[in-house]
């Protein structure tokens, strides 16, 4: 593969090209209630070119691996439509790597059999109480062979493996429909799949207790979330405009999010982190061939750097940090997040909630949005919390925040940190779902918007 | 793809080939200028097999190895759910608009022009906008056979026009999106732009608004937040498992009886539009609520089997995804007010445009709460300027049954096809 693709790019003509082809193969699991929606194997595999030219980029993917002389011609005449100038890559060492694979149980080694005996189980599980009315349960294990060449003399072939298991349980009485979720994801083997009955049990629990507890009716008070949502908040509060590629052209949006201006109190550190071994988010080279590490997002309360592409790096005179990522060859590498956490301090749960005259504990995660400078996270379910004490449990909770305020509104900052991946993923563009990983500790938060019903 | 039906035939009752392929073309533009030229082709095939009565489905976009597909496929069949349907014999193919030649014939130069004609204009009207823009053509080409001897394709192509501006303040980010999805050319350039200037200039002025409960118009480009139920509650698939809140509302009043829902591929250069669905069978329009009433859910040939009722021609899928009830193109039926003539009508309330946080809540049981992205207030009958760090929420379900008017200015946001719509009240938490 190496000397094929290296030799096709070397008759290119451009600035700078770079060729990345990627074999996936996977299973998949997906029960809806009783029914098996779907099972069995798939795979996939394709190509993409870019190149460099003056003031822009040039991008072909394809299918064909057979055509990649045509498409790497396609890229450079495609590349003649843009306008003069120049762009600038940040200077990154050339690197030849291959990464291999190495799985405690690796589940290609596991029949299909076995798998939907274990999924089955679940499922079960999942409809045993007599009010879940369904369940949606989604098993996959993606195995991707990576490789990419570029015309700096980096090859890097890169081998990784995509597990996901997610639990829906949907209880019903009367016209009360309720959902609860439960993802569980990482780039270890089989391993971390098995064994999770009791999380099976757990989110059918949830659902019928969802079925019980009132509707919020909307507030602004102080918060207390869990590690969960710790993490959710980390990364649509503060990591997405940590991008880059958001303010590198423009001037006033880069003034606004200059380094070292304060976002939260002294005890923040907000870090990215591919490098972290069995979460969603780990690689050890981007998808530009760059060595990925452990960036400051925040430090001390302060904006300390940002994720960058070499385009991105080199334009505000910054380093690189190995985070430009594509979510398959279907698409160019673009300014993403890896693990992103919240780091832990000292607090306890007891004291955080104990502090609290009048407020709300929340807990598990529906989801999160930003634009940029606001953003919403919605947990599953949240307590009250009145005189130091946990009180009444409610549902349909959605908390939103500015961060202009919300970071620096942050009074308390757990011991307890806790990444997940989830089965979800993280959208960005036409580029979803991407694999990462956040967390974080308990954390309370004051004068938070609290949407309810 | 014929080769492969043959193999396969020996070893299955039935078989289909589902083959996808597709060329596309992008330019994007940033920091008000030219970015990146983009293609993609792509070809994938999806082989679907009933075994023994059970369903086995795999899928791959290397066509050189047909027997490692067929393998998988079988394989998957032995743990498949057993089918409830068989799959379509031939049958008369309904003639759609869903190419157009002048789409597939676009060179990248054009699309270019146009996105630097869009990004002129707004910046002539606002200079201190940063704007972004992304034009798309896609020529897609789909084929279906199966082994009761269907045998058919057809072409589509898809064009999208989306133009975005944005506006960093200290303390106060405004980006504002615009966007034209059709399977039709037209140059929008100018539309967009225009349409991007009056939602930025109407947002210069930065105003409060109580929290409470106030009268809320949604534009179109907020009315997929409200439909998001709505699709989810008529899907077949959530009809069959009894988790549809609509399960006991068939022919019963569910929305203002001024409203009119119907799903319908057969529409004229829709960006959903085709003249068949995953399945094989011919697109036809199906009215989902008539008169507010609800007239009908929408099926695969498998959720339909299970429910002992016929397709409505709505499996949704690509060459590696199984069928799946989906809606096509939904169009909401316009009414006769203007948007000028909601406005007029109300005293204090919100014009909400852009939101985010959609889908985090009970969806499925209408409910939503979400940030407000890009909204407005309306005082006396005018738009006053931006509200911001708000919450809104409140109920689909509850609030297509107070809807005050439905406007008479349609247009496609994504799929859904919807002119402004007016309501009685809207919950706001700022």
């Amino acid at each position: 593969m190496k000397a094929h693709l290296t030799s096709c790019l070397n008759k290119a003509e451009a600035d700078y090209v770079e060729i990345r082809y990627e074999e996936i193969h996977a299973t998949e699991i997906h029960y809806v209630g009783k029914e098996l929606e779907r099972i069995g194997e798939w795979e996939k595999k394709g190509g993409a070119v870019r190149a460099k030219f003056k003031d822009g980029w040039s991008f072909v993917s394809f299918s064909d691996l057979e055509n990649l002389e045509k498409n790497l011609e396609l890229a450079v005449k495609q590349a003649r439509l843009l306008k003069p100038g120049k762009i600038k890559l940040a200077p990154v060492a050339p690197h030849d790597e291959i990464i291999s694979l190495d799985l405690r149980k690796d589940p290609r080694r596991i029949g299909l059999e076995e798998k939907y005996f274990l999924l089955s189980r679940y499922n079960q599980i999942l409809l045993s109480p007599e009010d879940i009315q369904t369940s949606d349960l989604r098993y996959t294990d993606i195995h991707t062979v990576k490789y990419f060449v570029n015309s700096e003399g980096t090859y890097v072939q890169q081998e990784k493996m995509d597990m996901v298991l997610g639990m829906t349980a949907i209880a019903r009485k009367g016209d009360n429909i309720q959902t609860a979720h439960e993802g569980i994801g990482g780039t270890e083997g089989y391993e971390i799949i098995e064994g999770r009955e009791k999380e099976a049990e757990e989110v059918s629990r949830r659902a019928l207790s969802l079925l019980d507890a009132e509707p919020f009716p909307g507030a602004r008070c102080t918060v207390v979330v869990d590690p969960k949502l710790a993490g959710i908040f980390a990364h649509e509060a503060f990591g997405h405009l940590s991008e880059a590629d958001f303010l590198y052209e423009n001037k006033r949006l880069a003034r606004i999010m200059r380094l070292g201006r304060g976002f939260g109190p002294k005890e923040l550190d907000i870090i990215d982190e591919a490098p972290i071994k069995g979460e969603g988010g780990y690689y050890l080279y981007d998808d530009e061939g760059v060595p990925a590490g452990k960036t400051y997002l925040i430090r001390q309360g302060k904006l300390a750097r940002r994720l960058h592409s070499r385009e991105t790096a080199a334009k505000m005179g910054e380093a690189p940090t190995g985070n430009a990522r594509a979510v398959s060859y279907e698409h160019p590498p673009i300014v993403r997040m890896s693990n992103t956490y919240i780091a832990p301090r000292t607090k306890t749960f007891e004291e955080m909630i104990g502090e609290v005259e009048e407020g709300l504990y929340v807990k598990g995660f529906r989801g999160g949005q930003t634009n940029l400078e606001m953003f919403t996270f919605s947990p599953e379910e949240g307590y009250i919390i009145e005189k130091g004490k946990l009180g009444k449990k409610f549902r349909d909770i959605n908390l939103t925040g500015n961060i202009f305020t919300t970071l620096s509104n942050i009074d308390a900052i757990g011991r307890d940190l806790i990444l997940s991946t989830g089965s979800g993923g993280c959208g960005k563009g036409s580029q979803y779902p991407l694999p990462v990983a956040t967390g974080g500790p308990h954390l309370r938060i004051k004068d938070v918007v609290v949407g309810g019903r | 793809m014929e080769k492969i039906l043959d193999m396969v035939a020996s070893q299955a009752q039935e078989a289909e080939i589902y083959r996808v392929r597709s060329q596309v073309k992008t330019v994007k533009f940033q920091a008000n200028r030219l970015k990146s030229v983009d293609s993609a082709s792509e070809e994938g095939i999806g082989l679907r097999v009933i075994r023994k009565g059970k369903i086995g489905f795999s899928s791959t976009t290397d066509g050189d190895e047909p027997r490692l597909l067929m393998q998988r496929a079988l394989d998957s069949s032995q743990f498949g759910q057993e089918a409830h349907f068989r799959m379509p014999p031939p049958g008369k193919v309904p003639l759609i608009n869903c190419h157009d030649s002048r789409v597939a014939a676009l060179e990248a130069q054009e699309m270019i022009e146009e996105g630097n004609k869009a990004i002129r204009l707004v910046r002539k009207k606002l200079p201190y906008l940063e704007c972004e823009a992304g034009i798309e053509k896609m020529v897609t080409e789909v084929s279906i056979i199966n082994s009761r001897g269907l045998s058919e394709s057809y072409k589509k192509t898809g064009y999208e026009f989306f133009l975005y501006g944005f506006l960093a303040r200290e303390e106060e980010f405004l980006g504002v999106g615009e966007e034209e999805p059709s399977s039709r050319y037209a140059d929008y350039s100018q539309a967009l732009a225009e349409r991007l200037i009056e939602l930025v200039s109407l947002a210069k002025r930065r105003v409060q608004i109580s929290s409470g409960k106030h009268p809320a118009i949604f534009t179109p480009k907020a009315v997929p937040l409200l439909l998001k139920s709505l699709k989810m509650g008529i899907n077949g698939k959530a009809v069959q498992k009894k988790v549809s809140p609509l399960l006991k509302k068939m022919r019963t009043s569910i929305a203002s009886s001024s409203l009119n829902i119907i799903d319908d591929a057969t529409f004229p250069f829709g960006p959903a539009s085709s003249p068949l669905d995953g399945e094989g069978i011919p697109s036809y329009p199906t009215q989902i609520i008539e008169k507010g009433r609800l007239k009908s859910f929408i099926y695969d040939l498998q959720t339909a089997g299970l429910m002992r009722t016929r397709s409505t021609g709505n499996a949704a899928r690509s060459y590696d995804s199984v069928p799946s009830p989906s809606t096509t193109n939904l169009i909401l039926k316009e009414g006769g007010v203007r948007l000028k003539e909601m406005t007029q009508d109300i005293k204090e309330g919100i014009l909400v445009d852009q939101v985010i946080g959609s889908g985090q809540g009970n969806t499925l049981m209408g409910e939503f709460s979400v940030n407000l992205d890009l909204g407005y207030k309306i005082e006396d009958g005018k738009i006053k300027g931006r509200v911001k760090d708000l919450m809104i929420s409140g109920n689909t379900y509850k609030m297509l049954k107070q809807l005050v008017a439905i406007g008479s200015e349609a247009r496609f946001v994504g799929s859904i096809r919807t002119p402004p719509l007016y309501f009685k009240e809207i919950n706001v938490v700022g």
